[in-house]
This record gives C-alpha cells, sequence and structure tokens, in this order.
C-alpha cells in the first residue's frame, strides 16, 4: 500500500507540474505576447511630464506629432499644423479621441500638460520647453504654442511629449500607471520585471489585434535562453547571436537611427577652466589634433570590414550622422582608401622611424586611446575592429573601457566611442557648436571650434521654416565633417527573433531611436496574429 | 613514527629502502611539481608576447583543436596563450598582494601580542571590524575607490586578506610570549622589540608562511571574482575574471570552450596552492604529517 502512495503522490505532483507548465505559457491561448526588449523601458519612469517615452516609442501616452517610417512628423493628437511665424506654431487637435479612463482629449489637456512640464522643468531633462513662452487652448481642439525666441527644435518636442489628461494626472500613479489615449495600457507593473499591458478598449484608431502584451525585464542570454525554451514571442538579441536559430522563430533585423562614433580632441594638449565647477582641467590631444591623422583614419579605414568583424556584419558602415533622419547629412564619400591615407599621414610628417609599424613625428607616437563604457561589450569589440584597421594605416589605437563617471574626464584628452540616435536635431549642436564644450556634460568634448559651423547652427535654430532649419543643418554637418572631429563608423541595426505567429508590421516600423531595443514596440498597435 | 626513528630506519637499511615510496617523498614531489608549474605559468606569461593571443578576425570561434587547444573568442584570440596570460596576471597580482598582506598580518600580530593593552584591543578592533563586513563587499568597495584597474584590485586584496592570518599570528606569538626564555630575556633586559624579533618571530615563521601560501589561492579567486563582477582588472588586460564575464556572454550559444577551461585552469591553480600549504604543513610539521 505505501507503495502505490509514493506511487499516486509522484503522478499527482507530475499532472500538477504539468498543468503549472501549461498554465503559464501565455502563447498557446493566443491572445496575448511576451517581449523581451532590452531593459531601458525600466530605467525610467513612464509619466510623459517626467521624461518618460520621449525618445519617440510611447505606448500609452501620444503625442502631438508622431515620426513615420520615412522620420518625416504625421499626426497622431493633431490633425494640423502650422508655423505661423518664428515664434508662432498652431496645432488643430484630433476629435473624438477618449483617455483610456473615458475621459475626453481636448485642448485643456494639452495646456496642462505643456504648461506643468514648463513649470517643472527641472523634473524633465528630456524634453526641452525653455523656449516657450505660453501655451494658449483657442476652443476645444486648437492650441497656439508662443515661444519666447525663434527655435525651431520646438518642432520636434511637440512629437517628444505626449498628452496626460488634466483631470487624472497624478505624478506617483503615472510613473507606472499612466493614463493616456494610446492603443494600450498598463494593468500590470512589476519594477524590473515586467509591464503587462491591455489593449484600450477606447482607442481612437483601429483596436489592436493583439490584446495583451508582456514586457519583461531579462538580461540577453537569459532572454535568448527564454526563447530557445519557447517563452517568448519577441526577443532581442545582440549582434552575436545573428547566427543562431531558434525554432518557431525568425531572426529580423530592423534599420535604426542609431550610430556610434568616435569623438576626438581636435585640440593640442592645454589647460583650462572648467564652466562647470570652475576647477583647471587638461583638454586636447597632440596626435588627433592634427586633421591629418584624423581624415586619415575617416577614409583609411574599412568599415565594411569592421562591421563585418565585430558585428557578424550587422550594421550599415557610415561616414555621417545617420542616413535614415530628415535633416542629417547624406553626402559621403568613399572609405577604405589605405593608400592615400598613408600619403597623407606621411605628407603631414607622421613616418615610421623606429620600425614597429606605428607612425612617429617629432618623437610623439600616432597613438591615442578610444574608450567604451565598461558593460557595453559591443562598444568595446567595435573598438577594438577599428583598431585593427588602423594599425594598417600606422595609427595605434587601445581600445579601453571605464565607467562613464571616469570618461566624463578622459573624453577631453582621449578619444570616447558614443552611440547616438534621437529625432530631435538638436543633437548636431550638442557635437559640433564649440558653445556648449565644457559645458554640457557629454557636447562636443573634442573641442570642435568652427565660427561658420557655430553660425550655421544657429541659423538653423532660429530658422523661420522647418525646411530652412534642415537645410541649416545639413549645410553645418557637411562643412564640420570636412574637419573629421568624430570617426563615424556603423549605423547599427537591431536584431530580434520573432515568432512565426506574430507579425510586427515592417512597413510601418520607423527608423528605430537610440534605446538598446526597445523600439520595436513603436508600432505595437499595428502588430497582429499571422493567419 | 617520528620523524627521528624514520631517519634512523633509512640509515640502517639504506640499500633496500632507497626507492621506496614514502609519505614524505610524495609530498616532497607534490609540493615540487606545484611549485614548478605556478612559477612556469607566471614566468611563461611574463615573457609571453602579445602577439600570442592578438586579434584575428579570420579565426573566430574556433573549438578546441591541435593548432588551439582552448578555442578561439569572438575576436579570434587564442584562448590557450590568453588564459596562461591571465592565470599569470592573476597569479601575479595574487602573490604579491599576499604578501605585503602577510606583512600586515605579520606585524600586527606581533605587536599585538607583544604590547598586549590597547594595542592588542586595536588590533582586535580591526580585525574584527574586517571580518565584520561581507569580504567581497569590502573588496569591491576598496577596488571601486581607488579607480579599480591593477591598483585598485591589487591595494583592495591587501587591506582584506590580513585579518586571518593576524589571527593565527597573535595566538602564536601568545603561546611563545610566556615560554621561560622569553620571560628569561626580559628579566636580562632586552626591550619588547629586541624580543619579538629575536625570540618570537623565529618561532612564528614556519606557521606565518604555511598561512601566507594559504593566502594565495584566497587573494587570486578573490581577485578573480572582483574582476569578474566588473570592478577589478580592466577588460583589455587579460585575467581569468574578465574571460569568465566575456564568456557568459556565449555559453547560451554553446561556446563552452570560453567558460570551461580558463575556469579550469583558475581551479587548479588554486587547488595546487592549497596541496603545497597543506603538505608544507606536514613535512614541517612532523605530527601532523603522520596523521
Amino acid at each position: 500500500m505505501k507503495r502505490y502512495k509514493k506511487l499516486i503522490c509522484i503522478m499527482l505532483c507530475a499532472v500538477m507540474m504539468i498543468g503549472a507548465f501549461t498554465g503559464c505559457s501565455g502563447k498557446d491561448e493566443k491572445n496575448g505576447i511576451v517581449v523581451s526588449a532590452g531593459t531601458t523601458l525600466f530605467d525610467d519612469s513612464l509619466d510623459p511630464i517626467k521624461g518618460g517615452m520621449y525618445y519617440g516609442y510611447p505606448f500609452v501616452n501620444e503625442a502631438l506629432l508622431k515620426a513615420a517610417p520615412d522620420s518625416e512628423y504625421v499626426g497622431c493628437l493633431a490633425t494640423d499644423w502650422e508655423m505661423v511665424d518664428a515664434t508662432t506654431y498652431k496645432f488643430t487637435l484630433r476629435e473624438g479621441v477618449k483617455f483610456s479612463n473615458g475621459t475626453d482629449f481636448t485642448a485643456e489637456d494639452v495646456v496642462f500638460t505643456y504648461e506643468t512640464v514648463m513649470n517643472n522643468q527641472a523634473l524633465n531633462q528630456n524634453v526641452d520647453l525653455s523656449s516657450l513662452e505660453s501655451v494658449t487652448a483657442n476652443g476645444d481642439y486648437e492650441v497656439i504654442f508662443k515661444l519666447n525666441k525663434p527655435y525651431s527644435p520646438f518642432f520636434d518636442a511637440t512629437a517628444m511629449l505626449q498628452i496626460v489628461p488634466s483631470d487624472s494626472y497624478d505624478a506617483t500613479l503615472f510613473d507606472t500607471m499612466p493614463i493616456g489615449t494610446g492603443a494600450y495600457k498598463v494593468v500590470q507593473y512589476d519594477t524590473n520585471q515586467q509591464i503587462i499591458l491591455e489593449a484600450n478598449e477606447n482607442y481612437w484608431g483601429e483596436a489592436p489585434d493583439i490584446e495583451r502584451v508582456t514586457l519583461v525585464y531579462m538580461d540577453e542570454s537569459a532572454a535568448f535562453a527564454a526563447a530557445k525554451s519557447g517563452n517568448l514571442d519577441i526577443v532581442m538579441v545582440s549582434v552575436s547571436y545573428a547566427d543562431e536559430k531558434i525554432e518557431g522563430m525568425k531572426y529580423v533585423e530592423f534599420d535604426t537611427m542609431d550610430v556610434r562614433n568616435i569623438s576626438m580632441p581636435t585640440g593640442p594638449v592645454r589647460t583650462v577652466t572648467n564652466p562647470r565647477n570652475g576647477e583647471e582641467i587638461t583638454v586636447g590631444n597632440d596626435v588627433t589634433s592634427d586633421i591629418n591623422v584624423r581624415k586619415a583614419l575617416a577614409i583609411g579605414i574599412d568599415r565594411e570590414t569592421v562591421i563585418k568583424n565585430c558585428f557578424n556584419g550587422v550594421g550599415r558602415p557610415t561616414v555621417n550622422y545617420t542616413e535614415n533622419l530628415v535633416w542629417t547629412s547624406k553626402n559621403g564619400y568613399e572609405d577604405n582608401r589605405k593608400e592615400e591615407a598613408k600619403q597623407i599621414l606621411t605628407d603631414a610628417g607622421w613616418t615610421d622611424t623606429d620600425g614597429d609599424g606605428i607612425r612617429e613625428k617629432n618623437g610623439v607616437k600616432c597613438a591615442f586611446d578610444v574608450y567604451a563604457t565598461s558593460g557595453d561589450d559591443d562598444r568595446y569589440r567595435l573598438v577594438s575592429a577599428v583598431a585593427v584597421e588602423a594599425k594598417e594605416l600606422g595609427i595605434e589605437i587601445t581600445a579601453k573601457t571605464a565607467t562613464w563617471g571616469e570618461i566624463e574626464v578622459l573624453q577631453y584628452t582621449q578619444g570616447v566611442i558614443w552611440g547616438w540616435g534621437q529625432f530631435s536635431p538638436t543633437v548636431i549642436r550638442s557635437l559640433y557648436h564649440s558653445d556648449t564644450f565644457l559645458v554640457g556634460t557629454y557636447d562636443n568634448v573634442g573641442g570642435y571650434d568652427n565660427p561658420q559651423v557655430d553660425a550655421l547652427i544657429d541659423a538653423a535654430i532660429t530658422a523661420e521654416s522647418r525646411e530652412e532649419a534642415t537645410q541649416n543643418w545639413i549645410k553645418a554637418q557637411d562643412i564640420a565633417n570636412a574637419d573629421y572631429p568624430y570617426l563615424y563608423t556603423v549605423n547599427i541595426r537591431h536584431g530580434f527573433f520573432i515568432s512565426d505567429k506574430v507579425d510586427v508590421s515592417m512597413d510601418t516600423q520607423i527608423p528605430h531611436p537610440h534605446g538598446h531595443g526597445a523600439p520595436i514596440i513603436n508600432n505595437m498597435a499595428d502588430w497582429s496574429w499571422k493567419q | 613514527m617520528s620523524t627521528h626513528t624514520h631517519t634512523h630506519t633509512d640509515d640502517n637499511t639504506k640499500k633496500e629502502k632507497r626507492f621506496e615510496f614514502n609519505r614524505r617523498s610524495f609530498v616532497s614531489i607534490m609540493v615540487v611539481f606545484a611549485i614548478v608549474y605556478l612559477v612556469g605559468i607566471g614566468l611563461w606569461g611574463l615573457i609571453m608576447p602579445e602577439e600570442a593571443y592578438a586579434v584575428d578576425y579570420g579565426a573566430k570561434f574556433v573549438s578546441p583543436e591541435i593548432s588551439h587547444p582552448f578555442g578561439t573568442d569572438f575576436m579570434g584570440r587564442d584562448m590557450f596563450s590568453r588564459c596562461i596570460k591571465a592565470l599569470s596576471n592573476s597569479l601575479i597580482i595574487g602573490v604579491l598582494a599576499s604578501i605585503f598582506s602577510s606583512f600586515i598580518a605579520l606585524f600586527m600580530g606581533v605587536s599585538s601580542a607583544v604590547f598586549g593593552g590597547w594595542v592588542d584591543k586595536f588590533v582586535n578592533w580591526c580585525v574584527d571590524l574586517c571580518q565584520g563586513l561581507p569580504h567581497l563587499v569590502l573588496l569591491i568597495l576598496i577596488s571601486f575607490m581607488l579607480g579599480k584597474g591593477v591598483k585598485g584590485v591589487t591595494l583592495a586584496v591587501i587591506f582584506t586578506h590580513w585579518p586571518s592570518l593576524t589571527r593565527i599570528v597573535r595566538a602564536e606569538v601568545m603561546q611563545v610570549r610566556s615560554s621561560q626564555y622569553v620571560q628569561a630575556a626580559y628579566k636580562m633586559g632586552k626591550t619588547k622589540w629586541q624580543v619579538a624579533f629575536g625570540h618570537i618571530l623565529p618561532h612564528v615563521i614556519p606557521s606565518y608562511i604555511i598561512g601566507l601560501i594559504l593566502l594565495f589561492p584566497h587573494a587570486i579567486m578573490h581577485e578573480a571574482s572582483v574582476t569578474f563582477l566588473g570592478f577589478g582588472l580592466p577588460k583589455e588586460m587579460p585575467a581569468i575574471g574578465v574571460i569568465l564575464s566575456e564568456s557568459m556572454d556565449y555559453l547560451a550559444t554553446g561556446k563552452w570552450w570560453l567558460a570551461v577551461f580558463p575556469g579550469l585552469m583558475l581551479l587548479v591553480a588554486v587547488m595546487l596552492f592549497d596541496v603545497i600549504g597543506d603538505n608544507l604543513k606536514k613535512l614541517w610539521n612532523p605530527e601532523s604529517g603522520n596523521e
């Protein structure tokens, strides 16, 4: 009898286990999917007032404008907009829109959102409204923005700042459970574990096909393992997994606007006063301050090979700040011109006199360090691969790692690898304008200084139309790029494994902004079940 | 069998017993082998040129074979050479750190026992303080504060590994302190320092050296773990911790050799130190040697 008891016990346990496991996998129930898209979604508050989701892939709250797949802005909560003059913008709002709690969306909510951010700008580092003078409602469906000075990037802010309801805004609740007009609403938020979303029945657009999306917090290798055992429907993977196979899933790559560039000090070694804290700091580098070194690198390295070596071939070579945005320069040049690059170095006096394969000039070795953030293995690999190419030219780049805190000091004297990718062209100002050197923590760290570029950037910012602004942004980049203050290398691509049952609507995906995989959710409302 | 009778038997039956494999010779061979192995790896790594583990994108992820016994990694670096270099780095840092750490222990232990009073209290307080905190946390804290890298991790290991040895030294000194000849030396007018160096220290040296050798594996393991967690040696320097943390990314895709061989190398090195320490203890301490 005892023996049977044990057997029955084991069998019962087994039955329970099977039940538990099938109960867990929501996959078969066909009402929801589980997505692992990096951990950045969990890093910050979801509250738009505090800068949540400003990169442009919100899933709960919506902004007045949104980016289309071609990176042009299209209406979201606004149906029409107009730049009346350099300091006045008029937006006509969409009618018949409701928040997920059932209240109507009107001009009052827009005014409330913008005024709250204006009055609490310190809470929001991501959407800069310092140029906004006033926002007024003209009836229920028209809003007029008055700026205190011409500031063309304000337009981008209207695509970055999502609207919250004026009646029910709650600064604490909205960190995790914001109420918005979007296709989904948060039904459960577990810090650093998961965010469960369900379709918003009050959504003004077409109801999403997939009713339930669970965004899970997993590190990359754990997520890959989970996908392999069939527990995930969409999983972001690093480029090192590009050759792997997962049953029932397909490997898909997405275009991004996310570039990796190496900053190099453009001035000689000198001591200056740091305006942020008044301390004396050393800036500049005697090797990279020679434009010939920077130019030789830019035209001499073979970006294709670099990408093949460090990223398994995933990514597009680029010599510009991404091709996937409206306001970026697309005027490129051929790279891998090794002989020409070598000639430039030789002509500039950099020759290898001691036979170690590295050039020297007046006793200075043609060598510098490039730092990658510790923990970001992809960037470290990229620098290592660039270093191999540079060595062929006789330039020694040493790949090193450091924390952001350390980089804040090292960035002024050595190279640093950066990742940039956002809709607002203000990044061009951060990269090239001489006024930003030493002022912004990570701005223009190479100390690039060209009055012509500064003037064009200022003209772009004060432009009276978006077209004029765009032209000036592009001109500024073209002139600056001829001085090679940055070594642009790759426009990365995001790799995902996607379940064969799910269609993520490739046609409506926007080029992913900087976001370590999270941007895939930008068109979540368009996702559907296959068959 | 005590040491004395052992030698006696040897003398009498030299011819027959010459090649007999007794415990003493076994222990000696083990110790010699371990020392040769560890010193060999240390030296090999020191003289190894950087080209031996240079980046070679043409040979990424080669699984173990004759030309790459430990395979290659995501940059095509030969893992065998990289492991040797890494282990050599770890050994040198570990040994250096342990030696300095043991000096602290020796100094603290001797002065605590010899001077007694508030010195003893202070040393004990320091020991308790250090041992009260989780070891790894203290290591990370010190290493991070000193800017990580070789300097950070070495100093962190130095400043955290002395307490246990201090206790041993202190206990030994306490024992010797009360013996007749020490008391006699005091009576003859020797100062505390003279007694400490002339009469007490020589007696403490054997257990100090064994303690020191048993400290090596701890130091090496801790250096590797702090580095693994990203608070130690930088990524560009071959180190077992770096190699192991890199290998984590590829475990899920089945690149087992990236983790297994370096892990084994570390394990073997650490175990060999234990072998040396334990066996030296047996040799120097005949009573325990014949247990």
